[in-house]
């Protein structure tokens, strides 16, 4: 067996162990309710939504859906990878995975690769189940390629978030730092975003409480940049039509890469230089 | 098998980062204790008993030769080739002290899991799991295991590979006292076969009938190794002689003994004496003494230390945790 065929095998084994976890369990129903639940919502033909927002087409009915990746899923990511590192290092099985002779990037890309997959399949089964339901619903059918980017995507934001966790699980010397550091992280993005751009945004003289002015838009959409579910979004924007917020695809998906290489770059550092 | 060098440490140093925070450096660190300047040699077929007091280093040089921690200074080598850290990772099964193995995981998909890790076949976990005794349990999840199943597991984890040096960590702790006698006739069976085994403890008295040699370590330094009749040679010490009786001696050759000891517990009369003294022997046994025990008493880990390090007993016992290395007298009085 080749080192990438054990490496492959070592990640399904983890994500078998982790999507079949308890904790998985308890996450599943709130991944229903936000991923198909938001979907099935969204799918209404009555919807009223604020500043007259009518959602035209499937991508659309998905565009807003994926507020519940944004909310569960990286939740969930988050909730998954917290401890990937820090529950060995506790229980003493780390220093023996440390004496091992394959390699620690090896060893890391297994960490990532098994806590991901794990969240990945399941938020990817449940992003299809809700473009049917969407179709079975509004008489909308999402278009393939936008299906892919849609499900790549959230792939990507999922991974982000799962390299937070996990590098924030080799810092922490217990379980208490470590699901403070990845919910702190999460709820940053998450949550106080809004009001980081809203606060940047007024103090360079941008007209704040109007949300359709260009102004705002385009000083949001660039800082979105900086955060991994603004870039996110600005992925799946690039299949919406009429979107300006004065970023191009092409800084979209530069963003991604960033997003992806940075974070990956300094957990195998960190797990290079990793002592139990 | 057996003498040949399985491998060979050359001044190796480690120096742990403790956290120092400043106010202009959150992250700043500072030097902790460590290892330092530590030469060792691993023999094939030799047991290697790592003593010192708590604080002593013992497990991070135990971490060192598994190549988890790396080497500040010093290099590990075999055949005098000098040894990159995944190759000396490779050579060595590491066993560390009481690992609490817990999930829903059985033991066979734990043994799958460290093969993959250690890139050997998965085929060979069973004959493991057979050597350790826990075939029988390898479907048992982690959880149901007790603390010397778990310390087992750990060691068949160690054996991955079949390694050519085997580290244990304090492998007895948690262990009751028949666990203990098996553990220590296979690892008498494993140095058989030619696997060079170094075990850290801080009772000479577990590794008693073990080990071959003994490595004293303190505050960090490798005071001394070989042989337990080397070290005490070497450090001057003589054999002590425990002797109990049914009455108090009152032959005038006490006076000529050095009496090291002496305690009255009723009928019981207990003596130690520098040495074995074979003429009180004689006049014990024509003066129709019952004597209920004479045997020679090994030296303490204490007391090899004290000699080795020239500090007193209340100094080596206050001694443990410091933090800081300063050079301590080594074997033969010379300074460092």
């Amino acid at each position: 067996m080749t080192p990438t065929q054990r490496m492959i095998r070592l990640a399904i084994s983890l994500c078998r162990q982790r999507m079949f976890s308890t904790r998985m369990l308890i996450m599943l129903p709130i991944l229903l309710l936000f991923i198909p639940g938001m979907a099935w919502g969204f799918a209404d033909p009555n919807l009223q939504l604020p500043a007259e927002q009518i959602p035209e087409n499937a991508t659309e009915t998905m565009f807003l859906a994926s507020i519940g990746i944004v909310f569960a899923g990286t939740m969930a990511a988050v909730l998954i990878a917290h401890d990937g590192i820090s529950r060995d290092r506790m229980n003493g099985v780390l220093e023996i995975r440390l004496s091992q002779p394959m390699q620690r990037w090896r060893q890391g890309t297994v960490l990532v690769l098994g806590h991901w997959m794990s969240i990945a399949l399941p938020v990817t089964l449940l992003i299809v189940a809700s473009m049917v339901l969407v179709g079975y619903r509004s008489d909308m059918w999402i278009q393939f390629a936008d299906a892919i980017v849609f499900i790549v995507a959230a792939a990507l934001v999922l991974l982000w978030y799962t390299v937070f966790a996990l590098l924030a699980s080799s810092i922490a010397k217990e379980q208490g730092s470590a699901i403070a550091f990845s919910i702190g992280l999460w709820f940053l993005f998450t949550l106080l975003w809004v009001l980081f751009t809203t606060l940047l945004a007024a103090l360079n003289g941008v007209a704040v409480g109007d949300t359709q002015d260009q102004g705002y838009l385009i000083f949001e959409g660039r800082l979105d940049l900086l955060s991994p579910n603004g870039v996110y979004h600005h992925l799946l924007e690039t299949r919406l039509d009429g979107v300006q917020r004065g970023v191009s695809a092409f800084v979209a998906y530069l963003s991604a890469i960033i997003w992806t290489v940075v974070p990956l770059y300094f957990f195998h550092r960190r797990l290079n230089r990793l002592v139990p | 098998m057996a003498d040949e060098v399985a491998l060979q440490f050359s001044s190796i140093g480690f120096r742990h980062q403790l956290p120092n925070p400043k106010w202009y450096n959150p992250f700043n660190k500072r030097q902790g204790a460590g290892i330092s300047q530590v030469d060792l040699t691993l023999l094939g077929g030799q047991i290697i008993g790592l003593v010192g007091t708590n604080g002593a280093g013992k497990t991070t040089l135990l971490r060192m030769i598994s190549g988890i921690l790396p080497f500040k200074d010093g290099h590990a080598s075999k055949d005098g080739e000098r040894l990159e850290i995944e190759a000396l990772r490779s050579m060595v099964g590491f066993m560390p002290e009481q690992i609490r193995w817990s999930g829903q995981q059985t033991i066979r998909e734990t043994m799958t899991e460290f093969a993959l890790l250690q890139g050997c076949s998965i085929q060979s976990t069973e004959e493991i799991l057979s050597i350790v005794g826990l075939r029988n349990r390898s479907d048992s999840s982690l959880e149901s295991l007790s603390q010397g199943m778990r310390q087992r597991l750990s060691l068949a984890v160690a054996l991955l590979g079949t390694p050519k040096v085997l580290v244990l960590d304090e492998p007895f702790n948690g262990m009751d006292p028949v666990a203990i006698d098996a553990f220590k006739r296979l690892l008498r069976t494993l140095a058989n076969n030619g696997i060079a085994v170094v075990i850290s403890s801080h009772h000479l008295s577990e590794l008693d009938h073990l080990v071959d040699t003994i490595a004293l370590l303190h505050r960090g330094q490798l005071l001394g190794h070989g042989t337990i009749e080397s070290l005490q040679a070497k450090l001057g010490f003589e054999e002590m002689t425990e002797v109990v009786l049914n009455r108090e001696i009152t032959d005038p050759i006490i006076d000529s003994l050095n009496i090291i000891e002496h305690s009255s517990t009723g009928q019981e009369h207990r003596y130690i004496f520098d040495s074995s003294h074979p003429e009180l022997l004689h006049v014990l046994i024509a003066q129709n003494y019952e004597i209920s025990t004479w045997r020679i008493l090994p030296p303490t880990l204490i007391e090899l230390l004290c000699a080795a390090t020239g500090l007193d007993r209340d100094a080596i016992g206050m001694d443990v945790g410091q933090s800081s290395m300063i050079p301590l007298r080594m074997l033969g009085g010379e300074e460092e």
